[in-house]
């Protein structure tokens, strides 16, 4: 009987076993099928900075997993040792920035069309991915009139050994916050007209801007089909100075440094801390009174 | 303990001096260093690599280890309760058991203080504690009263064992003499006098006093390093006094298994009764109700509203990834205890064994799953994270460093069980006289002593009535 209670009590544990393998089984990866992504990104920020950026990644069903440290060769237009961009790693985000050299720039001001090759090294005949811009500029400017302040941007392409309007081009308009660009009208993004350009009314008003009341305007595109990455900023002084309150860092809260401990909080601490180990020591006293009794009671 | 009144004193001192361990003791010693290396093997190589040779990335931070830790903390609570709780309510039932409940409570805040070093990653580090520490943050109460609590608990072990420490060195027939000398060195200076006897019993007192605050802070204190974390699952006022309830219900199961494995193995059953079994098991029913109380609290009030943020956490937790386990730790570490132990058949020791190992293990995934599911919901979506980052299951090194520190606990009590009396021996012998006094004078109220006799430390705020 007493070995059937055992038993009994032993089947009950056994569900924590189970949930142990459930658990490990739970955290394992599904078995979705997975595909290796590479993606050529192009940039070129205020006309005058272009790079690219190389991404790869794992595509597991509807995820996406980096791959880090993974090697390509990036080539201009032809995979040739003339043509030559750059050799790169993929970091720990599955991505790899290189600027176009200055050897390549009669290549790259030969053509208003451009297609950029990525490579695995040893497999140069394999193509992995690739990325055709059309040479494009961006400018930006700004008006005032009425009390009215506006801004303005034109995209411009070359072609024909011109530079055109660039219609149908969405982008975003505002001023550079913290991460991303603040809409300065009531649209999210903006589209240029026949003659390449937008024209925003800036609603925004007061935003607060550096100590001189310096804010930043941009205008960018993003992943555009024909252009690529585009982006071009302006200073202006249209913001609210900004001085900062220093004094706020000097005051005893609870976000403070370790000098700056409110004084209830020391006192409640220090309250406790020295009663209780005030009456420890105490105690470690008698202890020694306890030994000291001893030994004049042994003599 | 009423068979002890056709004890001697003699055969009290015989029966509860330690014993040395015969085969099952060395395999059971053997096994509890085994998992020890292998916890100390796998440390050397999370402090030769890093902190990467654990599952736990950007999201779950605290995994395993601080499971371990509170669980460490919650269990060292029990000192508190049996020693100084029940002490101060005159409850003197529970005198063989305060030695135990004891040295439970010193391993394991020994070994929560361990584990926390071994979650830092960088030992080294802890010294950053001391120099920058800033007051206002409740990880620097945590080491404040962790250290305040491991100080008491072990002059609370201490100081009770004086007299039995002076019976140690009286036995002739102690092997090997480093445990003779150990004894001369702790307590050769205790001769039993009346001013001797006269400062320990009011140091008890004032340490039994001391230690119910420190002990609730203790755990509120870990508490709140929680609490004070704006996270689903987390963020709620009533964390201090759900674990401090988790905290005696955990520690009074563990005092349970212990009682019931050095009954069986040092053939203490004059001495660890079955109604001792019997009235821990009415207190583990009441601890276990209350601690139900506080889950239904914590889970049942934010399952109502269901607000955004929470209702992925709550999901994972009752139907989801971490169901089973949250189960499993309700019903297998509360409910089932409470329909066992409700009867009088399952307050018999086998049974309350049984339960207090269910008890006990339900407590330690209890504590997995505060800390663990919380980590992986944040408010903030996760987005283009590594897959790693969205699960987590200890790897092998963070489950041989975390079952190392539990077997290092129970080394420490075996090692103690091995050189000192797991029953307090002079405590015993002291209730006995005092149980063939009052049947000699057959009176019901305690005779009224003209010499001093040494107050026992299960009644030194009350008389026996």
């Amino acid at each position: 009987m007493k070995m059937l209670m055992k038993n009994n009590y032993i089947i009950l544990l056994l569900p924590f076993f189970f949930m142990l393998l459930n658990s490990k089984t739970a955290a394992q990866e599904d078995s979705v099928k997975s595909e290796e992504v590479v993606k050529l990104k192009y940039y070129n920020e205020n006309n005058s900075m272009q790079y690219l950026v190389t991404e790869n990644y794992l595509k597991i069903g509807k995820k996406l997993e980096p791959l880090n440290n993974k090697p390509f060769q990036l080539y201009l237009d032809s995979v040739a040792a003339e043509n030559f961009i750059a050799k790169l790693t993929t970091d720990k985000s599955g991505k790899a920035k290189s600027f176009l050299p200055t050897t390549l720039k009669t290549i790259w001001d030969a053509s208003p069309v451009h297609k950029f090759i990525a490579v695995v090294p040893g497999k140069e005949d394999e193509t992995v991915a690739e990325l055709e811009i059309t040479k494009a500029k961006i400018q930006i400017d700004t008006a005032s009139a009425d009390g009215v302040r506006s801004i303005t941007v034109q995209v411009t392409k070359y072609e024909n050994g011109e530079w055109l309007p660039a219609n149908e081009v969405e982008m975003k308009v505002g001023i550079q916050r913290l991460g991303s660009i603040l809409s300065a009208g009531d649209e999210p993004t903006y589209t240029t007209d026949s003659s390449g350009t937008v024209t925003v009314e800036v609603t925004r008003d007061s935003l607060p801007g550096d100590a001189k009341g310096n804010i930043i305007l941009a205008a960018k595109v993003e992943d555009n089909d024909m252009l690529g990455n585009l982006l071009v900023e302006k200073n202006v002084g249209w913001g609210v100075p900004t001085t900062y309150d220093t004094n706020f860092f000097e005051q005893r809260t609870l976000w403070s440094t370790r000098f700056k401990t409110p004084l209830w909080l020391l006192f409640m601490a220090y309250s406790i801390v020295f009663t209780v180990w005030g009456t420890l020591i105490y105690l470690i006293f008698q202890l020694i009174k306890i030994k000291k009794l001893g030994k004049s009671a042994s003599v | 303990m009423e068979n002890l009144t056709s004890l001697s004193s003699q055969q009290i001192t015989r029966d509860l001096v330690p014993q040395k361990f015969g085969r099952r003791g060395m395999i059971w010693t053997g096994i509890l260093i085994i998992i020890c290396l292998i916890g100390i093997y796998a440390y050397y190589r999370q402090l030769k690599n890093g902190l990467v040779v654990t599952n736990m990335r950007d999201y779950v931070s605290w995994g395993i280890y601080i499971s371990n830790f509170v669980f460490f903390v919650a269990i060292s609570l029990v000192g508190s309760l049996i020693t100084a709780i029940f002490r101060l309510s005159n409850i003197h039932w529970s005198t063989p058991l305060t030695r135990i409940a004891e040295i439970i409570a010193v391993s394991a805040i020994t070994f929560a203080s361990i584990i926390i070093i071994v979650d830092m990653g960088r030992p080294e580090r802890l010294l950053n504690i001391l120099l920058h520490g800033r007051l206002q943050s409740p990880i620097i109460w945590d080491v404040i009263v962790i250290g305040t609590y491991f100080f008491i608990s072990v002059l609370l072990l201490y100081i009770p064992m004086l007299p039995d420490l002076k019976i140690m060195n009286e036995q002739k027939n102690i092997t090997p003499g480093w445990i003779k000398r150990g004894y001369k060195f702790w307590g050769g200076f205790w001769k039993g006098t009346k001013e001797q006897f006269k400062i320990s019993n009011r140091a008890i007192i004032i340490l039994s006093i001391m230690i119910i605050p420190v002990a609730f802070s203790i755990h509120t204190v870990t508490s709140w390093l929680f609490a004070t974390t704006y996270r689903p699952g987390w963020d709620s006022t009533n964390f201090g006094a759900y674990f401090v309830s988790g905290a005696f219900l955990v520690g009074a199961g563990g005092v349970v298994v212990a009682m019931y494995v050095f009954r069986r193995y040092y053939h203490l059953e004059k001495y660890i009764t079955e109604k001792h079994f019997d009235r821990m098991g009415k207190a583990l029913v009441l601890l276990a109700f209350l601690y139900l109380y506080f889950n239904i609290n914590e889970y049942l009030v934010p399952a109502f509203k269901m607000k955004k943020p929470e209702e992925a956490h709550l999901t994972q937790l009752f139907a989801g990834e971490f169901a089973p386990l949250f189960w499993f730790a309700i019903v297998v570490g509360m409910v089932i205890p409470v329909i066992v132990l409700l009867t009088k058949k399952g307050r018999k020791p086998l049974p309350m064994f049984v339960v207090g190992i269910m008890v006990v293990v339900g407590a330690w995934f209890k504590r997995y799953l505060i800390v663990t599911p919380t980590l992986l919901h944040p408010f903030l979506p996760m987005q283009d994270v590594p897959q790693s980052y969205k699960h987590y299951f200890p790897s092998w090194e963070e489950w041989a460093i975390a079952m190392g520190s539990l077997a290092g606990a129970l080394l420490i009590i075996t090692f103690f069980v091995r050189i000192f009396p797991i029953i307090p021996i002079h405590e015993t012998i002291e209730e006995q006289k005092e149980v063939t006094d009052e049947k000699v004078t057959s009176q019901p109220q305690l005779k009224e002593k003209e010499n001093f006799i040494p107050v026992t430390t299960g009644g030194l705020l009350a008389k026996r009535q």
